[in-house]
């Protein structure tokens, strides 16, 4: 009786450990150092931002994804040629697998190129999301023609 | 800029507090099942749960017994919930829940302590991690097993 009593602390203690540090990962902003090759809107199902793009991966069983839809396509308005696109990680497994998903929400930033430069997992805040959109900064406008 | 929504489909709201507040009964009920140990006395613990997982994982959290005692008990107190959640992510994970418990049971009866205290463990630690911190660990192994199950060449 005794052990099993220790034992249940126990694991709710290191259940507990897990959960705290998870929770400090949540919504981290990862730049991607070595992008693949850029993503077309066709490829994508979807258009491109002028400046950036974000392409959030949900499924139907995740709690975070609605309100991770919420913030990005907020912090997606306030600034000049981002879009969000929210793609069905089921119905889109060609893609899950070319990036490596392996968790919902995760969001990828392409840049004004589609170029894959920022990911972001789990569910993020404004202060995230705007964090990952400085690695996308606007296209230079200085046209030599 | 508008946004393409591939989780705003039809579906059933709950109130996240009610699901998180079921899930600490589902945890504090699978405390007193492993306490007891993987005899008689834990097993029909386990084979009780059992039973109250089966409408959550069938219709959704709202037809649990939980989330009738919190309708009926603790709702009319706190007022409305300030937002509201898809059924389907805990739908799921207490699909997870059943398949934990039915194996606790299975385990239990056939007298193998191993299995019992595994999947005990993993129900309590999963419903804890719910109820306390709001994390679902089905949600996050969902993807996982939809890649595994699906095939490769698509």
């Amino acid at each position: 009786m005794v052990e099993r009593v220790i034992a249940v602390l126990a694991l709710l203690a290191a259940a507990s450990a897990f959960a705290v540090w998870w929770q400090r990962r949540e919504g981290r902003v990862t730049r991607v150092a070595d992008p693949p090759g850029a993503v077309s809107s066709a490829h994508l199902g979807s258009p491109r931002g002028f400046r950036a793009t974000f392409v959030q991966f949900s499924t139907s069983t995740c709690a975070k994804c609605p309100p991770t839809a919420v913030v990005l396509s907020r912090v997606a308005a306030s600034e000049k040629g981002v879009a969000h696109v929210e793609i069905d990680a089921e119905a889109r497994l060609d893609l899950v697998r070319e990036f490596e998903i392996l968790r919902t929400p995760t969001t990828l930033i392409l840049n004004h190129e589609g170029i894959v430069v920022a990911r972001i997992s789990g569910a993020p805040s404004d202060a995230h999301a705007r964090e990952a959109l400085e690695a996308a900064p606007p296209p230079s406008t200085d046209y030599s023609i | 800029m508008p946004t393409n929504s591939a989780s705003a489909k039809k579906d059933v709201q709950i109130d996240p507090r009610g699901y998180r507040i079921g899930a600490g009964i589902t945890a504090t009920i699978a405390i007193v099942g492993l306490i007891l140990g993987s005899g008689t006395a834990g097993t029909i613990v386990f084979a009780v749960l059992t039973a109250m997982f089966i409408p959550g994982a069938t219709v959704g959290p709202q037809a649990t017994l939980q989330s009738f005692l919190f309708k009926r008990l603790i709702r009319p107190r706190i007022g409305a919930p300030r937002e509201t959640e898809s059924f389907r992510p805990p739908r799921f994970a207490q699909l997870i829940g059943l398949i934990c418990a039915v194996l606790a049971t299975v385990f239990g009866l056939a007298g193998v302590t191993v299995g019992f205290y595994i999947f005990a463990a993993f129900l309590l630690g999963a419903s804890f991690l719910n109820s306390v911190f709001g994390f679902c660990l089905g949600c996050e192994m969902y993807l996982l097993l939809v890649r595994m199950r699906a095939p490769r060449a698509a």
